[in-house]
């Protein structure tokens, strides 16, 4: 069974859908990358994942359910890093762990060894008790991750995740990613960094004015496009000049 | 650069009207006619057995003194400034004269309008000349006029360290040049001269230094925050950020939120409430009232009354404040029912209206009543959060 199953959903902020009769799939696993222009629809594919917006045709399911039959389990099986932080200004760094422990169901001993680790790992450990206003961009990204990788979910959805980190951050990142991979978890990641998504994604899906116009791994995609040595850079390319030839 | 000015100053007055009318035609503009009337017909009553070895003089001068030196500078610069106007470094004073007369023209009139009314006073207590009282209106409006340029050169020169020092020596220099010359004394008159040969000393060391303008921004910043503050009160300013404070002596109360998965939200909105500024002085603010109203009225029926509205307007404010936001929150993903925020704002609410219910009880202990009001405000509150609706 497939972590993450869209089938066939178009949805959208309006009448006018954004995203049009989407439909892929995320194995246990396997990280993937959602890439596409401005504009191609991936924040909004992401919303519909994440249960901010529903689907108006077709059907998201995660971990065998959908969020209407049941909400507990749909939302405890994945953990989400926005773009943009969202953190909130009255909880110290140390508050905005424990809340999601508590949401998720974590005890406390389990909170505070896996707080710990990522602490470290992220080198945030001496900021336990400052408020978001004293971080940076770049630490406000950190408490998202650390926050995220807290839970242990089956699936990481991670929206654009290289901007605003240190490049030790970066580091940091990739490596969590590996070691939830290895433990089984999927990671959906939307990225405009395309020489790190062609290194560590496994499959890439190519969104292209609301659809999907190409997935699989390099290779695959490589098939798609006929281009037979190309980088994903040159491919992305090549589907903007595409668009600019419609 | 006149221009420049121009430009915003018309966005500054558009902005700054539209919410005047909110302050100006809500509740409290009447309060304001009523309380205005009220103290007027106290002090007239007053005037006429002020009792003549009343330090008129002093108080006038000390009110005034106070008044002129608060005198921050109004002058609209913007964050981007710092990049965009860098290359008009030269051209920047043609923006400041411009600036500091609208803060000189948008100032005056509150000193000069406390001076005018204390005028009765002065007659009664005082034999002040006609011309001598003109000489103090006319010196009041100088002082203005120099402190909005002291203050101004200070803080261009300082970057506004120490700022609260050099505010104090103007206001005890202005205090004096007001009482002496109130006290037709001529030397007042000698201490202006000095005082505007200080200003002229700020102004020439200023010269050739780079624009602080950081300090000037923030400056900018906060009066334009206090501004938004205040018309909060009133109505809803949209980009109104409150801020947040952690008051730890506060933090025992967490302590009675078990760690558990059905109270993620409680936990979370117990600190929102008493982190968040906005939230916490309403209820601050409204206790208050509340209770001093109970101290201080004997009429049971009025602080019924008082009791009651107020135990309404704090109910159904914070359940607004704290359930009607629209923005994306994290809690909002979690896998907890979204039931849990509702409830737990309604319990938050119901704890905070036992405590103002016990604060006011408390003022009210030596009427045979008291238990009345506690009951009336747990009540009322218990009704309007039943009745109003969340979102």
């Amino acid at each position: 069974m497939s972590i993450l199953q869209l089938t066939n959903v178009s949805g959208g902020y309006t009448r006018k859908p954004v995203i049009k009769e989407l439909s892929f799939s995320i194995e246990k696993g396997e990280l993937v990358g959602l890439i596409g222009l401005n504009g191609a629809g991936k924040s909004t594919t992401i919303k519909h994942i994440i249960g901010t917006l529903l689907p108006r045709e077709g059907e998201i399911r995660l971990n065998g359910v959908t969020l209407n039959e049941n909400m507990d389990v749909y939302r405890g099986s994945f953990s989400y890093i926005p773009e943009t932080p969202v953190l909130y200004e009255e909880l110290t760094l140390k508050e905005h762990l424990a809340l999601t422990a508590m949401a998720y169901g974590l005890d406390e001993k389990t909170l505070a060894e896996r707080s710990e680790k990522l602490l470290k790992e992220f080198r945030m450990e001496k900021r336990l008790n400052w408020f978001p206003s004293h971080f940076s961009k770049g630490m406000r990204q950190k408490v998202m991750i650390m926050c995220a990788f807290l839970v242990n979910p089956s699936l990481y959805i991670i929206d654009e995740p290289f901007v605003g980190l240190d490049p030790l951050g970066i580091q940091s990142l990739l490596d969590q990613m590996a070691a939830k991979k290895r433990e089984g978890a999927s990671i959906l990641m939307s990225t405009h960094i395309l020489s790190t998504a062609e290194r560590y994604c496994d499959r890439i899906i190519l969104l292209h004015e609301g659809r999907v116009r190409a997935q699989g791994t390099m290779n695959d995609l490589r098939k798609a496009f006929n281009m037979p040595h190309a980088s994903l850079d040159d491919l992305y390319i090549a589907m903007t000049k595409e668009q600019a030839g419609e | 650069m006149q221009e420049v000015w121009s430009k915003r100053f018309l966005h500054y007055i558009e902005e700054v009207q539209k919410y005047m009318r909110f302050i100006f035609t809500g509740h409290i503009g009447l309060v304001l006619v009523f309380v205005i009337g009220a103290g007027g017909y106290q002090y007239s009553e007053w005037l006429k057995v002020a009792p003549q070895d009343f330090p008129a003089e002093w108080l006038v001068a000390i009110i005034v003194g106070i008044l002129v030196a608060f005198s921050t500078p109004v002058t609209l610069l913007k964050e981007p400034d710092q990049v965009y106007l860098l290359p008009l470094e030269t051209q920047m004073p043609h923006y400041f004269k411009r600036a500091l007369n609208w803060t000189f023209f948008s100032q005056f009139l509150v000193p000069v309008v406390v001076y005018i009314v204390s005028i009765p006073l002065l007659n009664a207590v005082t034999a002040l000349t006609t011309t001598e009282k003109l000489l103090g209106l006319f010196v009041v409006i100088v002082l203005k006029y120099l402190n909005v340029h002291m203050e101004f050169h200070y803080r261009y020169g300082n970057r506004g360290a120490l700022i609260w020092l050099d505010r104090f020596s103007r206001m005890a220099m202005s205090i004096l040049v007001l009482e002496m010359l109130l006290n037709t004394s001529y030397f007042g008159l000698v201490l202006l001269v000095i005082m505007a040969y200080y200003n002229f000393v700020l102004a020439k060391r200023i010269k050739g230094q780079p624009l602080p303008y950081e300090h000037f921004i923030k400056v900018e910043q906060n009066r334009m925050m206090r501004f938004y503050r205040f018309a909060n009160y009133f109505t809803d300013v949209p980009h109104l950020r409150g801020s947040v404070k952690r008051r730890a002596w506060l933090d025992i109360i967490y302590k009675w939120i078990p760690f558990t998965r059905n109270n993620t939200q409680l936990y979370l909105v117990w600190r929102t409430f008493i982190r968040t500024d906005d939230h916490f002085y309403l209820w601050v603010r409204l206790t208050a009232i509340s209770a001093v109203i109970a101290l201080f009225v004997d009429i049971l029926v009025v602080t019924w009354i008082v009791a009651g509205a107020l135990a309404f307007a704090t109910a159904i404010q914070l359940k607004y404040a704290l359930l009607s936001s629209s923005e994306f929150r994290m809690d909002m993903l979690y896998p907890v029912p979204s039931a849990q925020r509702p409830a737990a704002v309604q319990k938050l609410i119901r704890t905070l209206m036992i405590v103002q219910a016990i604060i006011v009880a408390l003022c009210q202990l030596n009427q045979p009543l008291f238990f009345v009001t506690p009951i009336l405000i747990i009540i009322v509150g218990e009704v309007t959060l039943r009745m109003a609706k969340g979102k």
